[in-house]
């Protein structure tokens, strides 16, 4: 098979005792459109806000359009061919480069780039949020009180890794 | 003769932590706790600075981020930083201090020659002077008139220092940390709201730093330190609020210079903060004004609560005696502290009849008051020696300080940054907050209340009333000491300057604007108050008036005989003070000045010799070191390439859409000007869409997949643009139609493989698949698995030649690229650029972004053939316009360089041979290149009345290099017009 190769192969690797920032690799991500009731019928319960993240059978179910939903399963997810025929079904597997983001500093980092309320009490575990940082769109996932993972648009990914790497520089050397 | 000393007892210095700075090269000592300007004043330093047009001398004239004459070069190199107030640096240890805009130093400066040439440098001095028969002087005095005016210089060097900025939310931000700001916070907190207090100075506290009370420093430390212990508050010193703006957002700016802040450790030197909030409370107290008469800028002139200050705050005290001149009781305070320590002090008051409280507590002092008394005249040349009173008590005081009080002014300018003007409060004669937004809340003296007692109610109030907007309960209001006092600022101050003296009265101390220039403005009908700041320059420069515009106001009021409302008002804009540009940019600077976008080739091409060029957000391949060194040689070598061979480019970066659902053709069919309901399964189409205003958006290829499936390429610069746009028309206009979108620019990377080798090339790259002409022929589309991975070959042609996109994955585009070339090896495949790649197209005629300005139609593209004529679609109407028809419409050509000998330049003026060369001419030139195919320079253009004049001969100008080349109009298909290459 040809060889995968990530947008951040080339990326500076960041070391902190506090805080990893790291490409978060092997999932599989797909988008479904469609009819809503049919959606719910074939990959499970829908998040019904923008802003919460379902999870239905080792997927996490993101709402983020009208009708449009992103479904991120395990790497190699046979979901696709599950709904085939059912709603519109779009990989983007390869479009998005998941960063994980994980350590108590991690609300500061974001806070720095992000116009996002990251308060503990606010974006809380399971909370999504899609918004932008210096101008390019990017997802955000919470998955633990201080560990998030990031989707960010593949050929903006090292930009972006760039900019949380340089953000998070002061906890680097705590 | 002024002189200051330090106190040995008192103030809230550190003496424990003595602190070493440098000025002007010698050492400067003093404490922690010090700022620069009450070190300077404990050293004894009193003449500081010299004034920005008259080079007169200058001393620390306030306490606070009004000051308009302390101000310093701090830093040295790259970190030199110019015009910074004395009374808000902190005097840290190393902290290298320069003086400025005087030479050899403030005490002895050549410049203040300036001062006897003042009758010819009043205001209006340039207008007058350099316009007219006189203008061309301006060339010649210019350097030397900035040289000698001005304050300090910036470095021209790149700052070293990191800023940055934070995003924070919050339930309530309070703005000032004086009475009014910790009753309101901390109400506002013990509701449980999430509270965020901002403070300016490095301390919380506002006024009652100043306080020599005890009771009010119990109060102060006790609010603090319940703030502090409330997990839901967050309180900052050194956060300047800079401005409000729309959707309860404040800007506020933090300083961290005091802490050494180490870049390379990530640490900021500034942080810009961007703070939303539900609700806001403002407490930014007040400002004291000066008192105008003649001299009132000497040296040991100061605002009488900075007196207060450097005695209570810094143990800062004039050597022995002090006059204080006044028109409002708030002096009072000042003069009976410096009592208390000992200093001799006199008030003449402005007042006739003071009140009766304050002249019983003076005579308990030993204070002299002198009713009805002002100021005439200031004796001293670089120092105050002696004052000469006026009135009723006229005697001249041999002192080392005056300090003066004309009232306060409330300082409102963050409550007008949501475009509220201030109002006009008589019994305070200063402007107050003309009202608020429903979630800003306001305490305290910038409300003109004046006196702690009022500032501590207000506050805890507006802090209650902010929490509940917020949607908190009420809380438990915050109650000032039975111990306060309140205090007001007595009877209206007057604003009339006071008269006797013959020197100069300052108005504005920064701009040196004085009485007789605000008189000049009226005199020459500069009558507004805007007019008045544009022709004195008062109110502009880093302290932006704070001191002078009411006195301003006030004058030309007396001058015109109208009132000082009728005057009109300042406009209050951010920022509040000035900051570092660095702090606006934030980390946006360098790489990151804008977002990068790398194509899913970029790493493959960076370790192959590839030079890259900004294209929008996109670094894209530009050329490769194969073909040469510079773009001028590398792009022919590449074009030669393709046109006789076999070339691959990385075409990534072009959009592409995924279109499903049972009315996918529909749509499409709607969206582009020409038929796509009937295209057949594996084919592809070339299409353009049009606004709906009937003007070209964008074009590219739609290729059927399924028959609910397509999928659309758009251009790279209009990806987004295109998207949007049909994201909006199912949204919007269309709701009832079956469609789904989804981006896949990022999913999927592509690749040119173009040449008459190209079929060859692919064919061994992918031996198992059937590539004929047959089986793909031109505009087909082949869906093939390789190696485990679908690749998508279409077989389009951008380059005129035989050629395919290759699309894939992204994840295995270079996987598949190097496959391709390994593959193709024996035939001399090599890589080439987005410069080539552009020429390629030229020669072919193929329009690109040049062309596509979102201002011509289809038919100024020589695309009107394209539209159909029996469906509707986006732009139809319109595009059918009279004026979008007209037959002179600048419409695409082709032109032939006829001067060998010469360049053809993109963006050239297009004139026929007869016209003279002058104004816009008759078109342009859109895209210029060297035509490995015709041996020479061609282009395409856009030429009045188009190929209507194919044939002609044509002037091409490019006035900015005087350059005038002969073209001749031809056919902007300059190679295969039949298209075989492309059929092959």
């Amino acid at each position: 098979m040809l060889e995968r190769r990530s947008a951040l192969v080339t990326a500076h690797p960041y070391r902190s005792p506090v805080l990893k920032i790291e490409e978060a690799p092997g999932f599989s991500l797909l988008q479904l459109a469609g009819s809503e009731t049919a959606l719910a019928k074939s990959a499970g319960t829908l998040p019904d806000r923008v802003g919460v993240a379902a999870f239905h059978k080792g997927r996490t179910i993101f709402r983020i359009g009208p009708a449009q939903f992103w479904a991120v399963g395990p790497e190699g997810d046979d979901l696709a061919r599950k709904l085939e025929g059912k709603c519109a079904v779009t990989s983007l597997t390869s479009s998005r480069t998941r960063i994980l983001l994980d350590g108590p500093p991690a609300r500061d980092v974001l806070a720095k780039g992000i116009a996002i309320d990251w308060h503990e009490s606010v974006f809380k575990p399971g909370c999504f949020a899609l918004t932008g940082v210096h101008h390019m769109p990017l997802a955000f996932h919470c998955t633990g009180a201080s560990s998030f993972h990031l989707y960010a648009m593949r050929t903006f990914a090292m930009s972006i890794y760039e900019l949380l790497t340089d953000a998070a520089l002061e906890f680097a050397h705590a | 003769m002024t002189a200051f000393r330090r106190l040995s007892h008192g103030g809230r210095i550190d003496r424990a932590r003595p602190v070493s700075a440098t000025y002007d090269g010698k050492p400067l000592a003093g404490f922690a706790g010090d700022t620069l300007a009450s070190a300077l004043l404990a050293n004894n330093k009193i003449v500081v600075g010299r004034s920005f047009k008259y080079h007169r001398p200058r001393g620390v004239f306030s306490a606070g981020v009004e000051e308009p004459n302390a101000l310093f070069t701090l830093g040295e190199g790259a970190r030199s930083e110019p015009n910074i107030p004395a009374t808000t640096t902190d005097l840290v240890g190393g902290l290298v201090v320069r003086s400025q805009n005087a030479w050899p130093s403030p005490d002895f400066d050549l410049m203040a020659v300036n001062s006897v040439l003042s009758p010819l440098l009043q205001s209006g001095f340039y207008y007058k002077t350099f316009m007219g028969p006189t203008k061309g002087a301006w060339m010649f005095y210019e350097r030397f008139i900035r040289r000698a005016a001005g304050l300090g210089k910036a470095t021209s060097t790149a700052d070293p220092d990191r800023y940055e900025h934070r995003h924070e939310f919050c339930d309530v931000l309070v703005v000032g940390s004086g009475p009014a700001g910790l009753a309101a916070a901390l109400t506002a907190a013990r509701s449980g709201a999430r509270v965020s207090l901002v403070e300016q100075d490095s301390n919380f506290g506002g006024s009652l730093l100043s306080s020599s009370d005890a009771y009010d420093e119990a109060w102060r430390q006790q609010a603090i330190a319940e703030l502090q212990s409330r997990p839901n508050a967050r309180l900052r010193t050194r956060t300047i609020a800079q401005g409000l703006y729309d959707g309860n957002l404040a800007v506020c700016v933090e300083r961290r210079e005091h802490l050494s802040p180490d870049p390379a450790k990530g640490e900021a030197r500034q942080v810009l903060v961007h703070v939303t909030y539900k609700s806001l409370v403002l407490a930014t107290g007040a400002i004291e004004r000066p008192l105008v008469f003649s001299n009132n800028d000497r040296p040991g002139v100061m605002l009488a609560s900075a007196v207060g200050t450097y005695l209570n705050r810094y143990a800062v005290a004039p050597h022995k005696r002090a006059v204080i001149v006044t028109n409002n009781d708030s002096a009072y305070r000042t003069a009976f502290d410096a009592a208390a320590s000992g200093i001799a002090v006199t008030i003449a008051d402005l007042r006739s009849r003071p009140p009766a409280q304050l002249i019983a507590r003076a005579v308990d002092l030993g204070v002299a008051v002198f009713p009805g008394t002002g100021v005439a005249d200031i004796e001293g040349s670089k120092a105050l020696s002696r004052v000469k009173l006026s009135g009723a008590h006229a005697a001249a005081i041999e002192c080392d300080v005056l300090g003066m009080s004309g009232g306060w002014s409330p300082t409102v300018h963050l409550s007008s940054h949501g475009g509220i003007k201030p109002k006009y409060e008589e019994m305070i004669a200063a402007f107050v907050p003309g009202g608020f937004a429903t979630s800003h809340f306001a305490a305290g003296a910038m409300m003109g209340s004046f006196g702690q007692v009022a500032a501590i109610t207000e506050g805890a109030t507006a802090g209650a009333s902010a929490a509940a907007h917020a949607g908190f309960a009420k809380a438990k209001l915050v109650l000032p000491s039975d111990a306060m006092t309140g205090e007001t600022i007595g009877v209206p101050p007057a604003l009339t300057p006071m008269t006797g003296g013959k020197g100069k009265a300052f108005v504005d101390f920064q701009s040196d604007v004085i009485t007789k220039d605000i008189k000049n403005a009226k005199e020459e009908g500069y009558l507004s108050v805007e007019h008045l700041k544009r022709y004195t320059t008062l109110g502009m420069g880093t302290d932006q008036g704070k001191t002078s515009n009411i006195n301003a106001l006030a004058m030309m009021a007396e001058h015109r005989g109208i009132s000082i409302p009728e005057a009109g008002t300042t406009t209050f804009r951010p920022p509040y003070a000035p900051l570092a540009m660095g702090a606006i940019a934030g980390r946006s600077i360098g790489a990151h000045f804008r977002p990068r976008r790398l194509s899913p080739l970029h790493d493959w091409n960076a370790a192959n010799g590839c030079t890259f060029i900004e294209a929008g957000p996109w670094m894209r391949a530009w050329y490769y070191a194969w073909a040469g060194n510079t773009p001028e040689t590398a792009y022919v070598k590449e074009m030669e390439l393709v046109r006789r061979g076999v070339g691959i480019a990385d075409v990534s970066t072009l959009g592409k859409i995924d279109v499903q659902g049972s009315d996918a053709a529909e749509f499409i069919n709607r969206l582009y000007v020409n038929g796509f309901k009937k295209l057949p399964i594996g084919k592809a189409r070339y299409g353009v869409m049009l606004n709906d205003d009937g003007v070209v958006l964008d074009d590219g290829t739609t290729t059927r997949l399924a028959d609910d499936h397509f999928y659309m390429t758009t251009t790279t610069a209009m990806a987004g643009e295109v998207m949007s746009w049909m994201e909006f028309l199912l949204q919007c206009h269309w709701t009832n139609l079956d469609v789904q979108l989804c981006s896949l620019t990022d999913e999927w990377g592509g690749m040119a493989v173009s040449g008459p080798k190209s079929r060859q090339a692919l064919q061994l790259a992918f031996p198992h698949s059937d590539l004929s002409n047959e089986n793909l022929p031109y505009m087909g589309c082949l869906d093939i698995m390789h190696d485990g991975v679908k690749v998508r070959v279409l077989r389009l042609s951008f380059s005129g030649e035989l050629a395919y996109e290759v699309h894939v994955s992204a994840d295995y585009c270079i996987a598949l690229w190097e496959h391709i070339l390994e593959s193709a090896a024996p035939l001399g495949i090599k890589p080439y650029g987005l410069e080539a790649l552009a020429s390629l197209r030229i020669e072919k005629g193929h329009v690109a972004g040049l062309e596509l300005d979102h201002r011509n139609t289809l038919d100024d593209l020589g695309l009107g053939k394209m539209a159909s004529k029996d469906k509707p679609y986006i732009g139809k109407e319109l595009r059918l316009r009279e004026n979008l028809q007209a037959e002179n419409r600048w419409s695409l050509v082709g032109l032939e360089l006829m001067d060998p000998d010469k360049k053809l330049r993109g963006g050239s003026i297009l004139f026929a041979a007869t016209d003279e060369i002058k104004g816009h001419g008759r078109g342009y030139i859109t895209s210029v290149t060297w035509s490995v195919e015709l041996n020479k320079f061609i282009a395409l253009g856009l030429f009045e009345g188009g190929l209507r004049h194919a044939g002609e001969e044509i002037i091409a100008a490019f006035p900015l290099k005087n350059e005038q080349v002969r073209l001749k109009l031809v056919s902007p298909h300059f190679i295969d017009r039949e298209g075989a290459r492309l059929h092959a």
